[in-house]
């Protein structure tokens, strides 16, 4: 910017001085000049529609020693990182069928040609090695810039852990977080995240978690009663659900810091819902201590009770804009049907979101633009009755359906990438966990065993 | 005699007199009148070092100096796109900078094939940036290029160390990556069918976080352009520059073209 102002006042002195224009030019040139040295670099860029997905190859990394453990933890690491690239959905990973023989366990192992010309035609090339000594596992990870053999590392890692598959599949979690973190703008992988939903498969329904894939499924509470809609707090250290404690739904909290159940008021009648606020300072609920249920906001003590809504209605499932905090979008009846409605997180400047048909339980996307719900946009005798997922742009209300299969879908929940949902569907024959990339494709079932629902993404 | 002389050097003295006086007063003149010049307009402005505005930036054409910077461009741009076919030819084209600083009045009239083939020339250098990068094969994703829908946008690099788009050729792919998902096409004008490039520019701190956001030059449609700065501005962090960049910033310039499907 510096050059224009210059440029600017050499032009009427050029013109209007053309015999000393040798000298003024010189000198100019050289005040000119001196800022450009010293600018910081610029980058010249442009888009036109669309995305297009970065084409990545991750060749199976390479034993680094001849231990007997490496195959077994070869073999689990290599599954990890390329589910997890494959599932971050900005990757297209390049077919395995096509890539040259050879392992490659070190950089100096890439011939940059036949990776970038077709036809495994990569961008980008992850590669490595490991191995297990001793107790420990070491694995070192690259990832390179094919196109650009010049200046080819992007990223180079080690990680060393316990000689274990579950480390194994922890360590490859990490690498592709890393890779997804340098290669996706800065957003951080979900491989490491954790999905909360309520189970069945104890003879109770508990709340379980599993990691974003599927893995690795638990319990988490064993209270032996009713457990519902889990919500973990942003810091991950605290799970609120609603449980029924024999007379009453009551707000429970389970500290992860603690491994056991921590106090929580308890408000009397039916308590649905809870909701942490962004900053993890605020939980909102639903409650019908006063009559019909509304939507209430308590800090995370749980003191300190707010009554936002006084529709005389019911009121439930509260969700925050998850970027700003300043809004809470809920489900209220509106006439016979529930409707989406937003509103300021002191109630006030109520918005209505769907004008039509049966909606319910929103989530609002990590990058306070999005909705998703679920929706029978036609609901009512002769109406097909199918229940989907919706994603609605808060600002002008466009909606887009994300689910077509068919059979019920419900309660979906944003990942922290804002890249992927996780929801509940009867699809199968029975209610289970699936996951899908944000725009609908990529769908997975990832609960297989008694009923699974209500499910929560982590959101870290 | 005596008198004779006496007149006769008396002429000589006055006329070099004259002269002595003229040259002075000339020479003063042209001091003053180039201080006048010189200083009313930039005095202030040559220490400060980042504050200019964009205004500059339009008139820039027509004054010889910006020729550096753009030929920069091209030149580094076609150097990464080069580095998948050929790039010595195109080092060799980069010196041109110097040459010109040197002689600038012998190279005046080169401005005349600028006043022709400039213009037809930068977007032709653009098309080859794009072009080059795709050839690798069908589906390779090129660091400068985006096209879906019958739109595309390219890519080039120069300033400073003018080495970030070599160096970190991934990084600008992230960035080029989260614009295009940020960009909402229906933003636009519904009524509009193809439109002019507009072209933005900002600056990316070292924490990854874009700031300054601005319409270097408009498309003529105004849902366009507004469609474009709100991608930016919708996008909280394009992820920390890379930690062996040096510079404190990188500042882009992003264009966007839309084409109705």
């Amino acid at each position: 910017m510096n050059l224009g102002l210059d440029r600017n006042t050499i032009y009427p002195a050029t013109h209007m001085w053309r015999r000393f224009s040798y000298f003024f030019f010189a000198i100019f040139f050289c005040f000119a000049i001196a800022p450009n040295l010293l600018a910081q670099d610029w980058i010249k860029s442009g888009t036109g529609l669309g995305v297009e997905r970065i084409r990545i190859a991750v060749p199976e990394f390479k034993a680094a020693n001849q231990d007997p453990r490496n195959s077994e933890l070869l073999r689990t690491f290599n599954d990890t990182l390329w589910n997890d690239l494959t599932n971050a959905g900005i990757f297209e990973m390049v077919s395995k069928s096509f890539y040259p023989l050879g392992q490659i366990g070190a950089p100096s192992d890439v011939k940059f040609d036949t990776w970038g010309q077709t036809p495994v035609n990569a961008a980008m090339l992850v590669f490595g090695n490991l191995g297990a000594s001793g107790n420990n596992v070491v694995v070192q990870g690259w990832l390179e810039d094919v196109k650009n053999p010049n200046s080819p590392p992007v990223l180079a890692k080690q990680y060393t852990d316990n000689a274990t598959t579950q480390q194994a599949r922890v360590i490859a979690h990490k690498f592709a977080d890393e890779i997804i973190f340098r290669l996706g703008g800065g957003i951080n992988g979900i491989a490491e995240t954790q999905i909360y939903y309520v189970s069945t498969r104890s003879g109770h329904k508990e709340i379980w978690a599993m990691d974003y894939d599927g893995a690795n499924q638990h319990p988490v509470t064993t209270l032996g009663t009713i457990s519902l809609s889990p919500h973990v707090s942003p810091d991950g250290s605290r799970l609120a659900f609603s449980s029924f404690n024999g007379s009453a739904w009551e707000i429970r909290m389970f500290s992860f810091d603690l491994n056991r159940m921590v106090s929580f008021p308890r408000y009397g009648r039916t308590n649905l819902s809870p909701s942490w606020a962004p900053d993890g300072t605020r939980l909102a609920f639903s409650s019908s201590r006063s009559g019909t249920p509304e939507i209430y906001a308590v800090d995370q003590s749980g003191g300190n009770l707010h009554r936002l809504t006084n529709s005389g209605t019911t009121n439930v499932s509260p969700t925050w804009n998850r970027k700003t905090g300043s809004e809470i979008a809920w489900v209220s009846r509106h006439g016979d049907l529930p409707k989406i409605f937003t509103m300021s997180a002191d109630g006030t400047n109520v918005q209505q979101l769907t004008d039509q048909g049966y909606a319910v339980s929103p989530s609002w996307s990590p990058n306070g633009q999005f909705l998703v719900f679920s929706w029978m946009r036609h609901y009512g005798p002769g109406a097909p009755g199918s229940q989907d997922i919706y994603l609605m742009d808060v600002t002008n209300k466009q909606w887009v359906q994300l689910t077509h299969d068919g059979g019920r879908n419900d309660f979906p929940c944003w990942s922290p990438d804002n890249r992927h949902i996780v929801f509940q569907s009867n699809r199968s024959g029975s209610l289970q966990i699936w996951s899908m990339l944000a725009d609908g494709s990529n769908q997975k079932q990832l609960t297989t065993s008694g009923t699974n629902s209500e499910p929560d993404w982590s959101w870290k | 005699m005596a008198s004779g002389e006496i007149f006769f050097e008396h002429e000589r003295w006055g006329r070099n007199l004259a002269w002595s006086a003229g040259l002075h007063v000339g020479v003063t003149l042209a001091i003053f009148l180039y201080a006048v010049v010189a200083r009313g307009g930039t005095g202030s402005n040559w220490g400060a070092g980042g504050g200019g505005s964009a205004m500059g930036v339009t008139l820039v054409s027509t004054v010889p100096l910006p020729a550096n910077p753009i030929d920069t461009k091209s030149v580094l741009a076609t150097e990464s796109k080069g580095l998948s076919q050929s790039k010595p030819q195109e080092h060799v084209e980069e010196p041109d900078a110097i040459p010109i600083a040197q002689k600038n009045a012998k190279k005046r009239p080169v401005p005349q094939p600028t006043a022709t083939q400039r213009k037809p020339q930068q977007p032709v250098q653009e098309a080859n940036n794009v072009v080059p990068y795709g050839e690798g094969g069908q589906a390779s994703g090129p660091y400068s290029m985006f096209s879906a829908g019958g739109a595309k946008g390219g890519i080039a690099f120069s300033g400073g160390g003018g080495d970030f788009g070599s160096r970190f050729a991934w990084y600008v792919r992230a960035l080029n990556q989260k614009i295009s998902e940020n960009w909402l096409r229906y933003e636009v004008d519904p009524r509009i069918q193809s439109a002019n490039r507009v072209y933005l520019t900002f600056d990316v701190d070292r924490s990854g976080r874009p700031s300054h956001v601005e319409v270097e030059q408009s498309s003529g449609v105004p849902s366009l352009d507004i469609s474009a700065v709100r991608a930016i501005q919708r996008i909280d962090n394009f992820g920390p520059l890379p930690a062996e960049y040096p510079g404190n910033k990188v500042s882009v310039e992003f264009w966007f073209d839309y084409t109705k499907r």
